[in-house]
């Protein structure tokens, strides 16, 4: 179990970075971002990733930070995911994403896992890109071109798999502060306590003179990317709050999850079934910390 | 002097016992708690080569030709070894039973995904890697064996074709009246189970460093042994080496509970060295390579029972019908795992008949290894779960109806059906201590109260026998020859009166040596600093065997009871001319040698000592200046087995009782242990503290194979678990926190009347948390009869009660 | 075989220097560069925590970062834990209170709680039970791992060393 041979890169900026991407694209050197690498090094010592090139962001200071800009929490991407779940800011604002930190792995991982490492390796079982989906963060990249902001629904492509081009680095996910009054959950159903989740789910919930006036549902681990389930926030529209809706609510999100991932720990079957008790448990989770 | 081994503290020479049965600080832990004791890896020797394995993707395939030219010509690759080396300088690996053993890297065809194909050394890890991939295997698949259920039907491909079948063992064995007893029964239970493959899993893998010497031809092998004379004798025949030319060196063991993968990776590193020129080669098994071949699965059971039962609810017979899958050949030595369970087939209980009809077959799995329990884990789940199921069913409670058939106080020695006898205990008396320590009463009512809730609550009781003291009889049935396991000790004691005790056995985290220094250490009435305990390679040891079948504190303690009594004596013969007193009237007693009935007429231990070793001018005629002794101790009593293979086989039997509560989630199928109690007799407690880490510690791993964990195979024999993602060992999060109760029903027969304490737990968690979630599961009319309850399985269950009402 | 790199680093207070190749794992480049053996391996893909060291004052991985990556790190292991005065309360505490039987994953336990107990002197069970519960134990049961952990938690309140 030791990684294949690799040509290694630490540049000193983000633009010697991008540079660098840019050279190895244009030769057609397989050339892989390293940030925390809590993912990358297991599959490297495992040999199912070989990458030519690795090129670590681990000198660039400029993207370790955690901001307050008002409505808008900006986390740059080589921040640690400890030094998220640490974050005041984060814990007291925007609680959900803290939720989801706390449920990755255990201590040591999040300790040098970074939160932009997660965003861009995009697995279906983790956290953030549910969290993402949930909050409609948006994630900035850097290219040879420049910087643009791309939207959750739009970033996560599928199975491992962003709209990151192989020349741009992500560079800061933002998210919005959580409105007052807004319930939140984040909950997952795993074999063991910091496992990856056999289902999992990001909710929100707001209520208005007792009924639900909005909501967001995202269940991840299910499928090759975290998903929306509009068929459950339709259910609870207007509707006032209780367990039997949001069991129905759960039934009805489960029920349009397309070919839910089977593996040695949970058939498809029983991941669309858990995903309607998640569902469900995370609404009554909202339900209790809102107001309205 | 024959003195008997004694079987009580009381006969120790001291009448302040400071440390033998209390709780004292291991001397193992200085070195294990800094980082510095010598763990296999931690190991180098000058120009040391590093081992790589390449290994079958195919269950079965045969293999067309192997061209290792590219991965020769990489640099830093000292050696390529194939099956053709093999044949070439090796036989295949001995099993019991014989005939069933492959060569250590495969030979015309593989057997399972895993198996080794070729090997290669060089100059590190990574580079034998690299040369791994460059390493060209042409397969024509063959049909897999996939699972034992099919593995006997003609039209199923042979894993031995020599052989003619994929019988390994087809035993049936008729203890008492069965037919008779099952006749006049007023009710018959029978239930299936399957019991899927778990394994040891300890954190640290099989490492070794192997050194072939060609011009003595000899061979040096370090590595994780637990049984190093066992590993030499092994070595030698498949290295074709004569033993007494193989020494192994054991190291620490960072855990072992059964097989560490070790014959094989031995002779691969052995070999390579061999082809290396004498260099010495390191082989560490990885994590991914343990789990897929490592000899870390056992268990893949099929089982049907059935339990006779009088109406006054007497259990008078019991048939167990198993088909046992050992994966891909005998190699592992997992068929004793099928013979264990007659050292205490019928459990706590008396029933007066048993059968019990078994089928070991061949599959293209990984091969089965011995586990912690080697065997009875699986076959207390069934009889526990049978007793559950008369209890129910006849509407008696559980903890009752197991107190109607247990074994009576005075009945003991006691001989099962199966042929062991247990030499003591009180059952009733564990039970109702466990019963006790719960709170039983009030467990029910707050089960009653979460019932009414609609909740899944449940209550599990499970007794059972750890047969401790493990003799080769107790494995004839399966082929393995022999009566009596030897462990031997030497002790000497320098001129200083310091003390240092020589074993054949390594560190591998039981505490023997502490236990052996707590012990000299009482009897010579000196510190326990004053005592060493070294370990020594199988060039120097006394005949051993090592860590393995609930023994090791029983033997060693006997062995050194031994040695410690033959000292005496030669102490005693120089204190008499020291003290001018008649031989018979000196005695050592609180580590002074003294005249019986003149005690102020003494001299200390030191001083006698001294005097052996350094004026044997005033030794009487004839003695040697010596205050040393070896002694090699075997459990005493033991009986050829007759045909149906009983046998005195284990000499101790220990008792004990796991209460538990738990609670069935039923939307998800997650199990959550609620309370968990254990009362636990095995006999006298050489320390009390190790013993309850054993219990402890065997509660996780029952833990582990009643919840969490599997060897999970495709219908294609395609393993799919190879990761620790994947193979669910518990964390602090899923292990209960446990209430421990003692009790001290002392051996009449063993060293100071201590019990194989070892593997209790395992024996019995799994048995006991399964009766829990099939009590909380038993109002909706269905029970678990497959380990492990996983998740899926309950609330597969749980739907099935539930009439698919709701399909998500 | 892919360029030489240079590492820099401080494990337990001493500096080295080495050129190693960017493929190696820090927990090899610990054990066979530095022969700092008392980090071990147990899974290699970051489940056991076995390896766990302390980087830059938290608890970490060793198998799962490339030696090149601890560049410039100041590193602790186990071999750092007791000094010229003995041993370090935390492995005090876990021989007293029975917290390891083989010793194997023991490391990589006692920096997780090295890393706990310097930053709160008080913890809670689920503060230890965070701390700890990705590293797994196959000997103990972890219940005497628990009971060291607050012994330990105690002994360094205490201020007491052995």
């Amino acid at each position: 179990m030791k990684p294949a041979p690799f040509d290694y890169y630490a540049p000193e900026s983000l633009a010697d970075a991008i540079a660098l991407l840019a050279k190895f694209d244009d030769e057609g050197v397989e050339a892989k971002i390293l940030a925390g690498g809590q993912s990358l090094m297991p599959m490297l010592s495992l040999r199912v990733a070989r990458p030519e090139v690795l090129v670590d962001l681990r000198k660039l200071a400029e993207l370790h930070y955690i901001r307050d800009e008002g409505d808008t929490i900006a986390i740059g991407s080589m921040t640690s995911k400890r030094a998220a779940e640490e974050s005041a800011l984060i814990r007291e604002r925007q609680p959900l994403f803290h939720d989801a930190t706390m449920n990755i792995g255990h201590l040591p991982i999040r300790a040098h896992g970074t939160v932009g490492g997660s965003f861009a390796h995009a697995d279906p079982a983790a956290e953030y890109p549910a969290a993402a989906i949930a909050l409609d963060m948006q994630m900035k990249a850097v290219g040879p071109d420049g910087a643009r902001v791309i939207g959750a629904r739009d970033f996560f492509v599928t199975y491992l798999t962003t709209d990151l081009a192989a020349t741009e680095v992500l560079t800061e996910v933002r998210m919005p502060v959580l409105a007052p009054g807004t319930g939140w959950s984040f909950r997952e159903i795993s074999r063991r306590k910091g496992d990856f989740a056999l289902a999992g789910a990001a909710v929100l919930l707001s209520l208005a003179g007792g009924r639900i006036s909005d909501s967001r549902v995202v269940v991840f681990a299910v499928n090759a990317t975290a998903v929306r389930l509009p068929a459950a926030e339709q259910v609870l529209r207007g509707q006032a709050p209780g367990e039997a809706l949001f069991r129905e609510a759960g039934l009805a999100g489960a029920a349009e999850i397309e070919e839910p991932i089977a593996d040695v720990h949970a058939s498809a079957d029983f991941r669309r079934h858990l995903v309607s008790v998640v569902v469900a448990r995370g609404l009554a989770e909202a339900q209790s910390r809102a107001r309205g | 002097m024959t003195n008997a081994i004694p079987t009580s503290f009381d006969a120790l020479p001291t009448t302040q016992r400071r440390f033998i049965g209390r709780e004292v600080d291991r001397i193992e832990d200085r070195s294990l708690v800094t980082g510095h004791a010598p763990f296999i890896d931690n190991f180098t020797l000058p120009d040391m080569l590093h081992c790589a394995i390449l290994r079958s993707p195919h269950p079965h395939a045969r293999i067309v030709g192997i061209d290792t030219s590219r991965a020769e010509a990489l640099p830093g690759v000292a050696a390529v070894l194939t099956g053709e080396d093999m044949q070439r300088w090796c036989n295949p690996t001995a099993t019991a039973p014989e005939g069933w053993g492959p060569y250590s890297l495969a030979v015309g065809k593989a057997r399972f995904v895993g198996e080794p194909v070729a090997a290669v050394a060089a100059t590190s890890r990574y580079i034998a890697e690299d040369a791994c991939e460059l390493i060209d295997v042409e397969y024509e698949l063959l049909p897999p064996v996939a699972d034992a259920t099919t593995a006997l039907d003609l039209a199923t491909p042979l894993l031995f074709e020599e052989n003619g079948s994929n019988l390994i063992v087809g035993r049936n064995f008729v203890w008492g009246d069965v037919e008779g007893v099952f006749a006049a029964a007023d009710r018959v239970f029978n239930a299936k189970f399957r019991w899927n493959r778990v394994g040891a899993n300890p954190t640290e893998t099989f490492g070794c460093v192997c050194q072939w010497d060609l011009i003595e031809d000899r061979l040096t092998c370090h590595g994780s042994y637990q049984t190093p004379s066992f590993m030499g004798l092994g070595r030698a025949h498949v290295l074709r080496l004569p033993a007494n030319r193989i020494n192994i060196v054991s190291h620490p063991q960072g855990g072992g509970f059964g097989g560490k993968g070790g014959p094989r990776g031995t002779d691969i590193a052995s070999l390579l060295s061999r082809k290396s020129g004498g260099r010495p080669v390191k082989y560490i098994e990885d994590r991914v390579e343990y789990l897929l071949a490592g000899g870390g699965q056992s268990w893949d059971r099929y089982y049907e029972a059935w339990l006779a039962v009088r109406a006054d609810g007497t259990v008078t017979g019991l048939r167990v019908q198993l088909l046992d899958d050992q994966g891909a050949g005998a190699e592992g030595y997992g068929t004793i795992s099928v013979a264990k369970p007659l050292a205490a087939f019928t459990g706590c209980y008396r029933i007066e008949a048993a059968e019990y009809d078994v089928k070991v077959v061949c599959t293209n799995r990984a091969p089965s290894y011995p586990y912690r329990g080697y065997g009875p884990p699986p076959h207390n789940l069934v009889l526990e779960s049978m007793m559950d199921l008369a209890a129910r069913e006849l509407g008696v409670d559980p903890a009752e109806f197991r107190r109607r058939n247990y074994i009576r106080p005075e009945q003991f020695p006691y001989t099962i059906p199966s042929g062991n006898e247990y030499d003591s205990g009180n059952y009733e008396a564990t039970l109702d201590k466990a019963l006790e320590l719960a709170g039983y009463a009030e467990l029910r009512a707050q089960q009653q109260r979460a019932r009414a809730e609609g909740r899944l609550v449940g209550i599990g009781i499970a007794s059972t026998i750890e047969p401790g003291v493990f003799d080769w009889n107790a494995y004839a049935t399966v082929g393995v020859p022999g009566v009596g396991v030897p462990e031997g000790i030497s002790i000497g004691i320098n001129l200083l009166g310091e003390i240092t005790a020589r074993v054949g056995f390594n560190l591998q985290g039981q505490g023997q040596y502490t236990v052996v220094a707590q012990l000299l250490a009482d009897w010579f009435g000196v510190e326990m600093g004053a005592v060493r305990v070294v370990y020594t390679d199988t060039d120097h040891a006394p005949p051993h065997f090592g860590q393995g079948g609930s023994r090791l504190g029983v033997s060693i303690s006997g062995a050194a009871l031994g040695a410690c009594q033959r000292i005496t004596v030669k102490l005693r013969r120089a204190a008499s001319v020291l003290l001018q007193a008649p031989f018979e009237q000196v005695e050592l007693m609180d580590g002074v040698l003294r005249v019986k009935d003149m005690p102020q007429a003494q001299i200390p231990l030191a001083q006698v000592v001294g005097a052996m070793l350094a004026r044997s001018d005033l030794l009487p005629e004839g003695m040697q200046p010596d205050a040393s002794a070896t002694s090699v101790w075997t459990a005493p009593g033991r009986t050829a087995p007759d045909e149906m293979g009983r046998c005195k086989s284990y000499l101790t039997a220990a008792n004990a009782c796991h209460v538990v509560l738990v609670e069935v989630d039923a939307d998800t199928g997650k199990t959550e242990i609620l309370k968990y109690v254990i009362a636990d007799d095995c006999g006298t407690r050489l320390n009390p503290s190790n013993v309850e880490g054993m219990i402890q510690g065997g509660v996780a791993q029952g833990v582990g194979a009643a919840l969490l964990e599997q060897y999970v195979y495709t219908d294609e024999a395609q393993p799919l678990v190879s990761t620790f993602m994947d193979y669910l060992v518990p964390t602090i999060n899923e292990v209960p926190m446990t209430q421990k109760a003692a009790l001290v029903t002392p051996s009449p027969f063993a060293p100071l009347g201590a019990k194989g304490c070892g593997e209790g737990a395992i024996h019995t968690t799994p048995a006991v948390l399964i009766a829990a979630i099939n009590d909380a599961l038993s109002p909706l009319g269905v029970q678990v009869r497959e380990t492990p309850a996983s998740p899926h399985r309950v609330w597969s269950l749980i739907r099935s009660a539930r009439g698919d009402r709701a399909s998500v | 075989m892919a360029q030489l790199h240079r590492v820099r680093l401080t494990v337990n207070g001493r500096e080295y220097e080495r050129e190693v190749e960017p493929r190696m794992t820090l927990v090899d480049f610990l054990r066979h560069e530095l022969g700092l053996t008392g980090t071990h391996v147990g899974c290699e893909h970051g489940v056991c925590g076995a390896c766990t060291i302390i980087k830059n004052g938290q608890a970490v991985r060793a198998c799962l970062m490339l030696a090149v990556q601890a560049d410039g790190a100041e590193l602790r292991t186990v071999e750092g834990l007791a000094g010229a005065d003995g041993l370090h309360p935390v492995q005090q505490a876990f021989i007293e209170k029975h917290g390891l039987q083989c010793g194997f994953c023991t490391p990589g336990f006692l920096m997780s709680t090295v890393e706990l107990l310097e930053g709160t002197t008080s913890p809670g069970e689920e503060q230890i039970r965070e701390a700890i519960g990705g590293n797994i134990c196959r000997c103990t049961g972890y219940q005497s791992i628990l009971e060291s952990v607050e012994l330990a938690a105690q002994k360094m309140r205490a201020g007491q060393g052995s």
